[in-house]
């Protein structure tokens, strides 16, 4: 294994050391996944400071999840370390680990009642039966269950209940890290919004270091102190979600987060691709105030309710999407468009697009 | 779907059962209640007696019973005492290693019954290579017959069992998430814990289908016993067998076998539900 230097001076003594100011929560160092190139995670490492929430965004097969087993101890990597609260729990399997994990599909056991599920964790820990339940039910009461509901089988519960009993059970055992899998997939969008108050809620009183996974810019964008935007199995970038939205390092990472306009650079007087996202351009009379500025005629639309997408197009200028507020901007089929030079940026690498 | 559809559906095999089980089973129950023949033909017609229940009921019919009822009972334990780890190995395989471990589960039905018993009584005949080899270890100091022996006769019937045990609780073992037992351990359990918590109530199910299947099997065990156990430690089966052929006493067979058919289908339906009160019904 490389990575022979363990710089972890914490090493076995534990989540008590707690109090240093900057020990990182979720640590992952070089980590990859499989041989030869079908490796499904390749040289990943990022750190989590203690209590943050990071995000892993990326499309569907680009190792994300893979990423999450590895750092919970469902799988065992090639290369590469992981350290949770500065302790290197790489090779441990996942009962040593104290990770809590909400699968994609809440793994529920479906032959325990909700109450039950939850206090599983705190019964393989050897505590007194009368206590675990008492733990699990005075998390379900906050998580919103009535007693009634926490009697039923997973089966018996709807989406929302489900997923809160499938985040209680990662909590009640104050894991040391909490771990996400797509926990929306089945979900609407209210219950969505409401996930991360639901953590607030449910965790112990300091905050629980949660690594999540995601396809959907929305979620990573609303709920995460750090976003990472993964492909083929790399980790592009990883960041504070407004420095990866606003300066993103690949074309690929400037999409991922939301809508672009990626140009050639030669039309802005730069070299390489940039980037310039839709609602940063100035529509309307404002655009003569921009560095660079034009009329263009209105190709398509696309109502969204709070704003209209428009795409404009003019010969000899790059294409651009953009967004407008307002029935008359909406509707008109000719706009003064502006680019203002604050919102330019020149994206660094070309790949992966 | 018309409202007669299911019935036409279930009609082939409901003829089957009328003409080869109903049918038959009638004419058992009539022959039971004849008087024996006494070496005049296989029974006197037109008498009516409960005599050859009464027959099957005295102190070594009862002894007959009770044997078929603790081979059967062994013949289940066997056949989920040992199906059941198989089956977990089975499951823990890749998915071309499992289709070939399935495949060789099911091998042994291809070849008869008899040829199965034929070859385990070689095997543990005196000049068997098992005989032999507890000598070469020293266990025994001279060769042994293992064949004639309840064991042997217990093995034969479980080796037929098996097949059928391990198949059933495939299934069962099949509709349990992987992601459960990953995320018991997540939870803190080990391996063991585990098991124990979710793998093992989850297979509940398939672990009382497997022991019915081995307890009928085992109370209407014939070739195993007849061919492979002592004449003295023998099932009821083998008895009809031997009321009907050897001492042409037809009613008396007809009385076992019908004491057979019931202890069957009552003893069937005695675990399924104890074992239900047991598991909680799941």
């Amino acid at each position: 294994m490389p990575n022979t230097a363990d710089t972890s001076p914490t090493s076995g003594t534990g989540p008590s050391s707690a109090g240093v100011k900057d020990l990182p929560g979720c640590e992952v160092d070089g980590l990859t996944f499989g041989y030869g190139p079908t490796r499904a995670v390749r040289d990943v490492s990022f750190r989590v400071p203690e209590g943050r929430f990071l995000t892993l965004l990326g499309p569907s097969g680009c190792g994300k999840t893979t990423l999450l087993k590895l750092i919970g101890g469902y799988l065992t990597p090639a290369a590469g370390r992981v350290r949770l609260l500065g302790r290197d729990v790489t090779g441990w399997p996942p009962e040593r680990r104290n990770a809590g994990t909400v699968f994609q599909s809440y793994a529920l056991f479906p032959h325990l009642s909700a109450r039950r599920n939850v206090s599983f964790g705190l019964e393989v820990r050897g505590m007194p039966y009368r206590t675990c339940l008492d733990r699990a039910d005075a998390l379900l009461d906050r998580a919103g269950l009535t007693p009634a509901e926490r009697d039923r089988k997973p089966a018996a519960l709807s989406g929302g209940q489900q997923q809160r009993v499938a985040l209680a059970r990662a909590l009640v055992i104050k894991p040391d890290v909490l771990l996400l899998d797509e926990p929306f997939a089945n979900l609407d969008r209210l219950l969505r919004e409401q996930l991360r108050g639901a953590i607030l809620q449910l965790q112990p009183e300091a905050g629980v270091t949660t690594v999540m996974v995601t396809h959907d810019p929305e979620e990573a964008l609303a709920s995460s102190d750090l976003i990472g935007v993964m492909h083929a199995g790399r980790l592009l970038q990883v960041g504070p979600p407004a420095e990866v939205y606003d300066r993103p390092r690949t074309p690929f990472v400037a999409r991922a987060l939301g809508d672009a306009n990626l140009i050639d650079g030669a039309a802005l007087n730069r070299t390489g691709t940039v980037m310039v996202r839709p609602e940063r351009l100035v529509i309307g009379p404002d655009a003569i105030f921009c560095r660079w500025g034009w009329t263009a005629s209105v190709r398509g639309r696309a109502y969204l309710g709070a704003v209209t997408r428009v795409e404009l197009e003019h010969p000899g200028r790059p294409p651009l999407r953009a967004v407008v507020r307002g029935a008359d901007l909406a509707a008109a089929s000719r706009l003064d468009v502006g680019i203002p030079e604050a919102a330019v940026w020149t994206i660094p690498e070309a790949y992966p697009t | 779907m018309t409202r007669t559809t299911p019935y036409l559906l279930a009609s082939p095999a409901g003829l089957l059962v009328a003409g080869l089980l109903l049918g038959p089973l009638v004419l058992l129950v009539r022959v039971s209640l004849y008087e024996p023949a006494d070496g005049r033909g296989f029974f006197t017609p037109g008498t009516w007696t409960l005599d050859n229940f009464v027959a099957v009921a005295d102190p070594a019919g009862l002894r007959l019973l009770g044997f078929t009822a603790a081979f059967g009972a062994a013949v289940a334990a066997a056949s989920v005492g040992v199906g059941y780890p198989l089956a977990l190995f089975v499951r823990s395989l890749g998915p071309t290693a499992k289709r070939i471990a399935v495949a060789a589960v099911i091998l042994p039905k291809l070849a008869s019954a008899l040829v199965v018993m034929f070859g385990l009584q070689q095997l543990l005949s005196a000049a068997g290579p098992v005989s032999r080899a507890l000598v070469a270890l020293g266990v025994v100091p001279e060769p042994v017959t293992l064949s004639r022996s309840v064991f042997a006769a217990l093995l034969g019937e479980v080796y037929l069992v098996l097949p059928y045990a391990v198949l059933v609780l495939l299934i069962q073992l099949g509709r349990i998430d992987p992601a459960w037992e990953a995320a018991a351990r997540g939870l803190g359990a080990g391996r063991w814990q585990a098991f124990r918590r979710v793998t093992l109530p989850l297979t509940v199910p398939g672990l009382v289908l497997a022991g019915q299947l081995g307890l009928m099997w085992g109370v209407g065990a014939f070739l195993g016993p007849m061919l492979l156990a002592n004449p003295a430690d023998q099932t009821l089966a083998v008895d009809v067998h031997r009321q009907a052929f050897d001492r042409q006493n037809w009613p008396r067979a007809a009385a076992g076998a019908v004491v057979l058919t019931l202890s069957a289908a009552g003893l069937g339906a005695a675990f399924a539900v104890a074992a239900r009160r047991l598991g909680g019904g799941r």
